[in-house]
Parts: C-alpha cells; structure tokens; sequence
C-alpha cells in the first residue's frame, strides 16, 4: 500500500468524497482488503482509496484529481481477471465501475446495444434474446465479469471458436482518457460501423486498463442460431480426443465451440453436479454446432462419423435445450468444481496451434509426472487455448515452488510451438516474465510507444504488462521460491 | 522523395533508414507464402502477393480468406491491410481486422517488429495488427502477416431481384432483416441508369444455401448473378458514407440522382453523388490522439500522411 502522508490522504479522500460523495469512497484498510486482488491470489496489494463513481463525469473528475495528486489509477470491474490485471501493485486510487451497470439500450434493428462499462456481460444476453439476438464473448465468469473488464482483457470464451473474441464484437466505446478528458473511439451510438482514422478502438481493446477507463460501450449484438446441436463425446484417452479436434477442422467444420475435458475434470464435475460422466472415461470433448437446421444436421453426421473413426466410446446428443443449457452450466463451473480436489490451484493460459494440442497435452503430462503434481485439463480444443490447472497445497513451500516451475515449464513449451502464453486472461502482473521470451526487445518498444500516445504519464493502470514493472515485496518472496 | 523496391525485407529495412521521404513502396519482391497450415486454419504470407494469388494457393488446402474487395487480381496483401479494403462479403464474414492474428511491421526507423502471432486466440500485449489495419502505411511498413482463415463453403448462390422504389426494396429488405435467413451478402445497388436491385448471396453447407435460396426465389429474386457490380462501380470516381444500418432507406432516399452500391447490413453507401456537409470527417488536420501517435512511430515524418478517404 501507498503511504501518503497523513495530509495528502485527508486531502485525497475529501477531493474524491466531494465528487462522489462519501458512500462511494472507500479509504479504510479493513474495507479496502475486499479490493487487495483479482482471481489470481498469488499477490495482495492493497489500492490507497477505492471509489465507485455513478457517471463519466465523475469518473472523469476522479481522473483529475489523481493526476494533481499524482497518484496512480487502477479501474477495476468486477474483479474476475486471473492474471492480477487489476492489482493496485504501488496504491493509488482504484475506481470500480460495479456502480455503472446499466444497459442503457438495445437497439434491435441495428444488432447493437449501449452499456454502462460495469454492466455485466450476461446481463446483455438476458436483455437481448428475447429479440433473438445475443452478446457472443462468452467467458466462463460472465455471470459476474463486466463489459468494461471484457474490453480491457479482450475476453474469449467456449464459443469464440466460432464467433471471435470481443474485439470482434465491441464497435465502439467510450473512454475518460489518463489526462480527464472524454473521447469515444469507434462506432457512436447512432452512427455507422465505418469511422475512418486510425483504430483507436482496436488498438485499446486488451490493454488490460492500462490506456485509460472505459465508462460506456456499444456491443455487436448477433442473431441467435436456429439450431443447435450438442455433443458429449466420450473417449478412453486424451490422444483420442485430441485427434478428433484436428480430424472436425480437416473435414473443413467450424463447430459454435470445441471444448475437451480430461479425467480429472470429469470426475470432480460428476463429483459436485452429477451430470452423468462416466468416471472411467480418459477425456470428454463437447461439441456444438449451430446454424440452420439443415446445415447442423449435415456436419453433425460428419461429427459422429470422425468421433467413431477415433473410437469415441459414447456420442450423445443433448436431447433439448435444458439438457444443452446443464452441459454448460457444468463446463463453466469446472474452476469450481476444481476447488474440491485441492486447497490451491494455479491456472495457465497458454495458446499452441490446433495441430500441436496433442503435443501440448503430452508435454503436460511429463510435467505433472516430473513434479508430481496433479495437473488436471479443461479447455478450449478448438482454438488450442489451454487451461491446465496445477493444483498444490500453499502451506507446503516445496509444493509452492513446484508449481510455479511447472507453470513456466507450460508456458514456455507453449511459445516453443509457436504458440501465446495468454490467449484471454491477459498478462497483468502474473506473466510480466513471459513478455521477453515471446518478443523481441523492440516489440515491446512499439508497444510502449502505443502506451505513451494513450497515457505518457504511465499513470493508468502501472506495473504490469512490461518486464522491469515495479514488484511487491510478497510476490518477490514467491518468485524466490521458483528461482 | 524516393520509391523504394526492395528485394527483401532485409533489404528494406537497410534502405529505409537511410531515407529521407519514403514516396511510395514497391513490395512486389516481398511476396512469399510463408506458411499455409490447413490443420491449424492460419496462413503467413509477405505484403507484395497479389490477393487472388494468396487465394489460390489457400484453395489448395481448401480454405480461404474470407476477403473480398475488388480486383483482387492486383490487390496486394500489403494494401488490403493499409487500406482495410473489403467488399459484398463483408456482411458475412466482417473485414480484415477480424481475420489479422500476427504483423511484422518494418518502422521507419529501419526496425523490424512483430505483434501478435500465429495462433488464433492471443492476448500477449497491446493489439497493434489492429492499429496497423488502415493506417495506410503512415505508421510503420507491414511486410508480413498471418491471418486466421475460414474453410471454402461448401456451396455459395447469389440471387437479385429488382424494385419500383425505395418503398418496395425497404419491405423487402426489413423481411429478410427480421427472418431466420443468415445471408453473407446483402447489398442494394443502382447503377449505370439501370433498376434498384437487391442482391442476396447465402453460403455455407449446401443443405442451408439450397434451402434459402429457395425462399428467396419464392419471393420472386432469381439466382444465377453476379456481384462484379461492385468492382465495377466502385473502380469510377466515387465517395461514401457509413450510417447505422436502420438509416440505410432514409440516406439512400437523399441520394435521388446517384448511382449508388450499398452494403444494407453494414449502413455502408459507395455513391457518385456530392458528399454532404458534415457526414464524414472532413477535417484533413490530425486530432490530438492521432498527432501523438504518427510522432511516436514516425518522429522523422518519413511516411505519408493519413488520408482521410
């Protein structure tokens, strides 16, 4: 935490209570702890002051007053990121946007909605589809992850296979720049999708907060698919699997989502929902095709047909929508599910080519093997987004130490392959280290440069993304730990 | 003042460093398909291969990019990306931003940079394949880049039918909007004196295009056209105009005298009319935002100016 002399914080506190009134700042350390971190608990840092604004305008003003007061700005959403993206790593002032939650409109002719930054992104769905239309990021914590938070990380999700990521899907938005002023990038709320200039908008998207606060948004909105077909494809190995995910895309199919789960998961999900996974099963890969009835019916028989050449045990078809909507719901919940095998678990992120995920799943079982540790796999087959989960126990330092060598081991076999170390949680403060082993020095230069033009203060969002970002004191002991 | 044409990117970057005023690059050496991996769906190919060549050999392994500006023939990869140039398609399958998944940009001052990659889900840091995309070279220099790519459809149909009036094409047009049809082009055009057309093109796997192609001719559109109209129109002198696409009717309908060809999904007008005062930017100077960002990249100002087009 930031110690500011006893004046400068009565001066802060009383300048940010006077803009947002004092129910929306929070200053005292045993309220500030709910704001210490993200879902990555590796590190707690705690902000100097969080507030929570009602209005651009405040949030603006707030920006302001941080800048006279030099102190640094975190914008903080809902707090799902899992790459401590949002951690107040030197204090400064956090401004949570939880309070700007409203759709402020759907426009149903033309497929777009206006949002406050804090509305949350299932939220859009549950106002859109009764005009059969939906918001297609779709990641695992929508129920709770913002749209201002989506934006910032450039989230994905189980259906991103099919629809893109959310650059693909947020035309426009607005921002309180690091110098207080208001710009909106993109697409404008009643305007066309075409805006000429340089792609402001594309260029913020995932920048993990670091160019300024985004307060409102205008999403694509897209048409619910007619029909739907999901399967549950049970195989005895993970091999198996992984084959049938590189055999659907050589047959030329874009299926909705491709997402493959292995024992491990299968078996603490059937634990906690009982959904009906044999728990013999080496690996489960859920398919789901939509589109038009016919269309889906022709590649859904090609589905079946490659499933069976790679001996798939057991094809089932979700029978209707309830059957559908309960093979998400336990999809989504397989982090949770993860909790009871094991006190701790860190999850990766990586990304390899579609045709190297066989070799990704055999490199991390040699890892679990080496340092014996259970590193259980639930993810995004399609895209070849990996989230192996490496569960440990925090009490035990060895075990600590152990799964962080086994996190770098991952992520760096990952870039190997030609691969990313993060395809939707972002860098944030947890892979700063991974930045140099996947680019070059003068990459990251230019990318600095796009920071300057947006914040040359570097007041938004500090140390994170860039090696050579200030570190607390906790995390370095951690690190030690891995060294 | 100088043209630069270089025979690799090694050499570029050596030349341009030595440049004073970069007029205008010839990449017509730097035309590689670097990569093709149908199983992973991603391609790599330098700036200077022509558009249609880079399809054809994406063919091969039965993929494409699903692009589709005019004359592709002598499109270069390099300009479709500085220009973001698209086409009829764009309805369905967007435009080159969201196909870009890695750059390698030479920067004026004769570094080499790359962002992004080749996988098709990357969140490793700030998204500057999105900031190149047309940005007209003014910035830095693409010279190669992987895109994410789609598999050929199975079977594609364009289909057209012509209208009395705007009235008429609206009904029409707010049927389709409202159905279950999931069409990749839809695009109302008038041009060289002739009718106002509505032209609807399905793709994808056969069952569906037959499907819905049927529909449509039961509404009296008949099939068997093509959509050279828009290379045809918009290679003449023209101007545009982006609107929302529920005000597409009421623009088209201040337009009485021109010839037009409009993408009615996307709110976007190619039109030989005037351009209004106040539809689009016209403003030539630079904003604040984008001033900052052509003197970080290009402090020497070797490149050219943005273009407002």
């Amino acid at each position: 935490m930031r110690e500011l002399k006893p004046s400068l914080h009565k001066t802060m506190v009383d300048r940010l209570v006077a803009i947002v009134g004092r129910d929306a700042v929070i200053s005292e350390e045993s309220e500030l702890v709910v704001y210490e971190c993200d879902a990555y608990t590796m590190q707690k840092n705690l902000p100097t002051a969080v507030v929570l604004p009602a209005t651009t305008e405040e949030v603006a003003q707030v920006v302001r007053v941080c800048n006279e007061l030099e102190l640094p700005i975190i914008p903080r959403g809902a707090g799902t990121s899992l790459s401590g993206s949002v951690l107040a790593v030197d204090g400064g002032v956090m401004i949570a946007l939880t309070r700007m939650n409203r759709i402020l409109n759907v426009d149903v002719r033309n497929r777009r909605a206006l949002v406050e930054a804090g509305c949350v992104n299932a939220w859009i769905t549950r106002e859109a589809s009764p005009h059969g239309l939906f918001f297609a990021p779709d990641p695992s914590s929508q129920p709770a992850c913002t749209i201002g938070g989506n934006i910032a990380t450039n989230s994905g999700g189980p259906h991103t296979l099919k629809n893109g990521v959310t650059t693909n899907h947020v035309l426009g938005y607005e921002m309180v720049m690091p110098d207080g002023s208001i710009k909106w990038l993109g697409t404008k709320p009643d305007g066309g999708e075409d805006v000429g200039g340089y792609d402001f908008r594309g260029a913020a998207i995932g920048s993990e907060g670091m160019f300024g606060v985004v307060t409102r948004a205008l999403v694509r909105l897209v048409k619910t698919p007619a029909s739907f077909k999901t399967f549950l494809a049970i195989f005895d190995s993970v091999d198996q699997a992984s084959h049938t995910v590189s055999d659907i895309i050589a047959a030329g199919i874009v299926p909705a989502a491709l997402e493959m789960m292995d024992q491990v998961i299968t078996r603490a999900l059937e634990e906690a929902y009982k959904v009906g996974f044999p728990l013999d099963a080496g690996a489960v890969l859920i398919v789901e095709l939509d589109g038009l009835a016919g269309g889906v019916e022709q590649q859904a028989k090609q589905v079946e047909a490659i499933c069976e050449n790679n001996n798939a045990r057991e094809v089932r078809l979700a029978k209707d929508d309830a059957e559908r909507a309960a093979l998400w719901k336990c999809r989504k919940r397989a982090f949770g599910a993860v909790g009871r095998l094991s006190p701790n678990y860190v999850t990766q992120d990586g990304v390899v080519p579609r045709s190297k995920v066989p070799a990704i799943m055999q490199f991390i079982r040699e890892v679990s093997e080496r340092h014996q540790l259970r590193i259980p796999n639930v993810f995004h087959a399609g895209d070849g987004n990996i989230h192996p989960l490496i569960l440990f126990d925090e009490r035990d330092p060895d075990q600590v130490k152990r799964a962080l060598m086994a996190g770098d081991e991952i992520l760096t076999k990952c870039v190997e392959l030609g691969g990313s170390v993060t395809g939707e949680h972002g860098i944030g403060a947890e892979k700063i280290d991974f930045m140099e082993k996947q680019f070059a020095k003068d990459d990251l230069e230019a990318m600095k440069k796009l920071r300057t033009v947006f914040d040359p203060q570097q007041r938004c969002n500090p140390h994170k993304m860039f090696p050579g970002a200030k570190r607390c004191a906790e995390f370095a002991q951690k690190k030690q730990i891995s060294a | 003042m100088s043209l630069l044409r270089p025979s690799n990117v090694a050499n570029l970057l050596a030349e341009i460093v030595n440049c004073e005023k970069v007029d205008d690059i010839d990449l017509s050496e730097v035309s590689r398909l670097v990569e093709h991996v149908p199983e992973d769906m991603t391609a790599t190919v330098e700036d200077g291969m022509a558009l249609a060549d880079f399809q054809q050999q994406l063919a091969k392994g039965g993929q494409w990019l699903p692009v589709d500006p005019p004359n592709p023939e002598s499109v270069t990869i390099g300009e479709l990306l500085a220009n973001n140039l698209n086409g009829p398609r764009r309805f369905g399958c967007g435009t080159v931003r969201d196909w870009l998944i890695g750059v390698a940009v030479v920067l004026p001052d004769g570094r080499l940079i790359r962002n992004g990659g080749k996988v098709v889900k990357n969140v490793a840091g700030f998204d500057l394949c999105r900031l190149f995309i047309g940005a007209q070279n003014t910035l830095g220099i693409i010279v190669e880049a992987t895109f994410k790519l789609q598999p050929l459809p199975e079977a594609e149909m364009h289909l057209a039918k012509r209208f009395e009036s705007l009235g008429q094409a609206e009904a029409c047009l707010e049927h389709i909007w409202d159905s279950t049809l999931q069409p990749i082009v839809l695009d109302l055009h008038r041009i060289d004196g002739s009718d106002l057309t509505m032209v609807v093109s399905f793709a994808g796997p056969s069952a569906d295009v037959t499907f819905q192609s049927e529909e449509l001719i039961a509404m009296g559109f008949e099939d068997g056209v093509s959509l050279d109209y828009d290379a045809r129109f918009r290679s003449k002198k023209h101007t545009w105009k982006s609107i929302a696409p529920g005000n597409l009717i009421n623009s088209l309908s201040q337009l009485p005298r021109s010839n037009f060809v409009a993408r009615a999904g996307n709110g976007l007008i190619y039109h030989d009319g005037e351009p209004c005062v106040g539809e689009e930017d016209s403003s030539l100077e630079l904003n604040g935002l984008e001033r900052r960002l052509k003197q970080e990249f290009d402090p020497e100002n070797k490149l050219p100016e943005l273009r407002r087009q």
